[in-house]
C-alpha cells in the first residue's frame, strides 16, 4: 500500500499543479477552451455516432421543424440537418486549421526573412503584400477560386490553399513587424557575425523568438478562417453539395427558413459556436501572453 | 516642406500598390497556366465556341501586350465590355456603384448610434450586468458570420415583425421610400457588423477618459451627469475609435458581397458574384478593381489626414 502511494505522489503532484495553473488561466481561456473541446471531440468521434448518414434521405419527413428525433429538422431531401451538422464538423474544423497553418508558414517565413534582410528585397515584398491586402480578402478568395478554373471547383485542397492565400500576406505582415524588432538584439548579430545564412537565422534565432506572435496569430486567423470557409460555401463557390458544409448548408436551406429555421439555425449555432469558442481562446491566450489582440475579421 | 514630401510619398506608394493589384488580379485571371477560355467555358465546350471566345478576349495576343491594353483602358475610364451581355461596363457598374453607395451611407448612419450608445450604457454600468451582458453580445455578434446575421434578420422582421421585405430588389422607379424600405435589413447587418468591433473599443476608452482628471474637474465644478459624458467625455473618447471606423470602411467594401447577395440588393457586390458565376472575366476585373481602388484610396485618406492632424509632424 505504502509503496502504491509513494508512486501516486507525483503523478497526483503533477494533476494538482496542472489544475492550479488551469484556475490562473483568464475566464475567457477557460471557457474557450472548453468551447474548443467540445467541437473537437464531436469532430472526431461524430461520424460514429451520428444518427444518419451525411446525405441519407429519408430521415424523416421533409421540411419538419425540430423536434427530439430530429433536434435541427429535416431538409427539402428528406436528410437529417443535426446529423449533418456532426458529420460537418470535421470538414469545417481540418480544413479551417490546414488552410491557418500553411497561411501560417508561408506568412512566417516570408515575413521574417523580409523584415531580417531588409533594404530593396523588403521594400518590394511590402509592395506586393499591401498590394495583396488592399483586396478585400472575401473578393481575393473569390477570384482565386475563378482563377483555378471550373476543374478545381469545389475540391477542398483549393480551399485550404485559398485560406492560406488570404491569410499568409497578413501574417507575414505581423511577422515581419516582429522580425525587424527582433533583429536588434545582440543574439542575432552574434549568430550574423559567425556567418550564419538569413535561412538559418530566421530558423534559429527569430522563429523561437517570435512564437508568441505567431502563436496569437495563428489562433486569431484560424478563428475567422471557418466564416471565410463558410463565406465561400454559402456564395456556392466552395465546396460541392452534397457535402455537409455549414456555410453550404446554411445557403442550401436558406428557402426553408421560413418553414423550419431550426435547418438553417442549426448549422448556423455551430458555426457561431466554434467562433465563438476560437475568439475567447484568442483573447485568454493573448493575454496569458502578454500582448493585445484585435478580434475580428482585418 | 517636409509635410508635403509626406504625402506625396504616400500619394505615389499607393498608385505603386494600386498598379501591383491591377497586376495580380490580371495574372491571376489571364496569365495562370492553361487555357483561358477552356476555364470561362469549362472542358466540355467545343472548339469553335472556344475560337470565338479566344478572338473576343484576344486571347491571341501576348500577355503584356492584353495586359497595357487593358490597364490604358482603365485609367482611360474605358473599361471594356461584358461578356455575357456585350453591354459597356461602365454603364452596368454605374447603378449598380450608385445603390452600394446608397447603402453605405445608410449603413454608416445606423453605424453611429449603434456603436455609441451601447458603449456609453457599458461604460456607466461598469462591471455591472448590463455591461457584462453587453459585452457577451458583442462577443456573439463579432463571432457570427455576416451571412448568418443577415438571415437571421431576415426571420426576424419577415416572420415576427413583417414590416420590411425579404428581397431587396429595386431599381431607377423605385420612389425612395421604396429605396429606403429595402436598404433597411442589408445597411442594419452591415452596420450591427461594423458597430461591435467599435463598441468594444470606445467602452475602454470612455472607461478611461471616465477615470482622467478632467472629467472628475468636470464633475467637481458641479456640471450634470449628462453635459460631462457628452460634452467632455465622448468626443476625447471617439478620437481613437476613428481608426476602426476606417478599418470598418475596408470591411464594408467586402462586406457587401455577402451581404447584397443574402438580400438579392442590386449592388456592387451582387455584381461581383453573378459575374463570377457567369465567368464574365472582364466584369469581374473592373469590379475587382474598384473594390482595390475604394481601399487604397480610403487608406490613403486616413494616412494623410493623420500626417495633416498630427502636430509634431507639422511643425517637423
Amino acid at each position: 500500500m505504502s509503496d502504491l502511494d509513494i508512486r501516486l505522489a507525483p503523478a497526483v503532484q503533477r494533476q494538482a499543479r496542472l489544475w492550479s495553473l488551469w484556475r490562473q488561466m483568464p475566464l475567457s481561456f477557460r471557457i474557450g477552451s472548453i468551447i474548443l473541446a467540445i467541437h473537437f471531440i464531436v469532430a472526431a468521434t461524430g461520424p460514429f455516432w451520428a444518427p444518419y448518414g451525411y446525405s441519407q434521405m429519408g430521415a424523416g419527413p421533409p421540411l419538419s421543424g425540430m423536434s427530439l428525433a430530429h433536434p435541427f429538422g429535416i431538409d427539402q431531401l428528406g436528410r437529417d440537418v443535426f446529423s449533418r451538422v456532426i458529420h460537418g464538423s470535421h470538414i469545417v474544423i481540418l480544413l479551417s486549421l490546414s488552410g491557418t497553418l500553411l497561411g501560417l508558414v508561408l506568412g512566417a517565413i516570408i515575413g521574417l526573412l523580409s523584415g531580417y534582410v531588409g533594404g530593396w528585397i523588403d521594400e518590394a515584398v511590402q509592395r506586393v503584400l499591401e498590394a495583396l491586402i488592399s483586396i478585400p480578402f472575401l473578393v481575393l478568395a473569390l477570384i482565386a477560386i475563378a482563377a483555378a478554373g471550373t476543374d478545381y471547383a469545389g475540391n477542398p485542397i483549393l480551399i485550404v490553399l485559398v485560406v492560406a492565400l488570404v491569410y499568409a500576406p497578413r501574417i507575414a505582415r505581423m511577422a515581419r513587424a516582429a522580425a525587424i524588432d527582433i533583429a536588434t538584439r545582440d543574439y542575432v548579430t552574434v549568430a550574423r557575425l559567425r556567418g550564419e545564412s538569413a535561412w538559418s537565422v530566421m530558423l534559429r534565432e527569430l522563429v523561437p523568438n517570435a512564437t508568441g506572435v505567431l502563436l496569437v496569430e495563428f489562433a486569431l486567423r484560424a478563428g475567422y478562417a471557418p466564416v471565410l470557409i463558410g463565406s465561400l460555401g454559402f456564395l456556392g463557390f466552395g465546396l460541392r453539395p452534397p457535402t455537409p458544409e455549414w456555410g453550404l448548408m446554411i445557403s442550401e436551406n436558406r428557402a426553408l427558413l421560413i418553414i423550419a429555421p431550426s435547418t438553417v439555425l442549426g448549422p448556423g449555432l455551430a458555426l457561431a459556436s466554434l467562433v465563438v469558442g476560437l475568439n475567447l481562446f484568442t483573447e485568454g491566450l493573448a493575454r496569458v501572453l502578454g500582448r493585445t489582440v484585435k478580434l475580428g475579421n482585418q | 516642406m517636409p509635410i508635403v514630401l509626406l504625402v506625396v510619398r504616400r500619394t505615389l506608394l499607393s498608385i505603386v500598390t494600386l498598379l501591383l493589384v491591377s497586376l495580380i488580379i490580371f495574372s491571376m485571371l489571364e496569365v495562370l497556366p492553361g487555357d483561358v477560355a477552356t476555364r470561362i467555358l469549362g472542358r466540355d465546350a467545343t472548339p469553335e465556341s472556344l475560337e470565338v471566345l479566344r478572338t473576343e478576349l484576344g486571347l491571341d495576343r501576348p500577355a503584356t501586350v492584353r495586359y497595357l491594353d487593358w490597364l490604358g483602358g482603365l485609367v482611360t475610364g474605358d473599361l471594356g465590355k461584358s461578356l455575357v451581355s456585350s453591354r459597356p461596363i461602365s454603364e452596368i457598374l454605374a447603378p449598380r456603384i450608385f445603390n452600394t453607395l446608397l447603402l453605405s451611407l445608410y449603413a454608416f448612419a445606423l453605424y453611429l448610434p449603434l456603436t455609441v450608445i451601447p458603449a456609453m450604457l457599458q461604460a456607466l454600468t461598469r462591471d455591472r450586468a448590463p455591461d457584462h451582458a453587453l459585452s457577451v453580445v458583442t462577443l456573439v455578434l463579432l463571432s457570427m458570420p455576416d451571412f448568418l446575421l443577415a438571415t437571421i434578420l431576415l426571420l426576424t422582421f419577415v416572420l415576427w415583425i413583417p414590416v420590411l421585405p425579404a428581397i431587396s430588389l429595386v431599381d431607377a422607379s423605385s420612389s425612395w421610400f421604396e429605396y429606403l424600405k429595402a436598404m433597411t435589413l442589408p445597411a442594419l447587418t452591415l452596420a450591427i457588423v461594423m458597430a461591435v468591433y467599435a463598441v468594444r473599443m470606445l467602452r475602454d476608452n470612455l472607461i478611461e477618459v471616465l477615470d482622467s482628471d478632467y472629467v472628475r474637474m468636470a464633475e467637481l465644478k458641479g456640471l450634470s451627469r449628462a453635459r460631462v459624458l457628452l460634452r467632455h467625455a465622448l468626443p476625447n473618447a471617439l478620437v481613437p475609435t476613428l481608426n476602426v471606423t476606417a478599418l470598418n470602411l475596408a470591411y464594408l467594401i467586402g462586406g457587401v458581397v455577402v451581404v447584397e447577395k443574402v438580400f438579392s440588393y442590386p449592388g456592387f457586390g451582387t455584381l461581383l458574384v453573378d459575374s463570377l458565376q457567369l465567368r464574365d472575366l472582364p466584369v469581374i476585373e473592373a469590379t475587382v478593381m474598384i473594390a482595390a481602388f475604394v481601399y487604397i484610396a480610403a487608406n490613403l485618406v486616413a494616412d494623410i489626414a493623420a500626417i495633416l492632424l498630427n502636430p509634431r509632424l507639422r511643425t517637423g
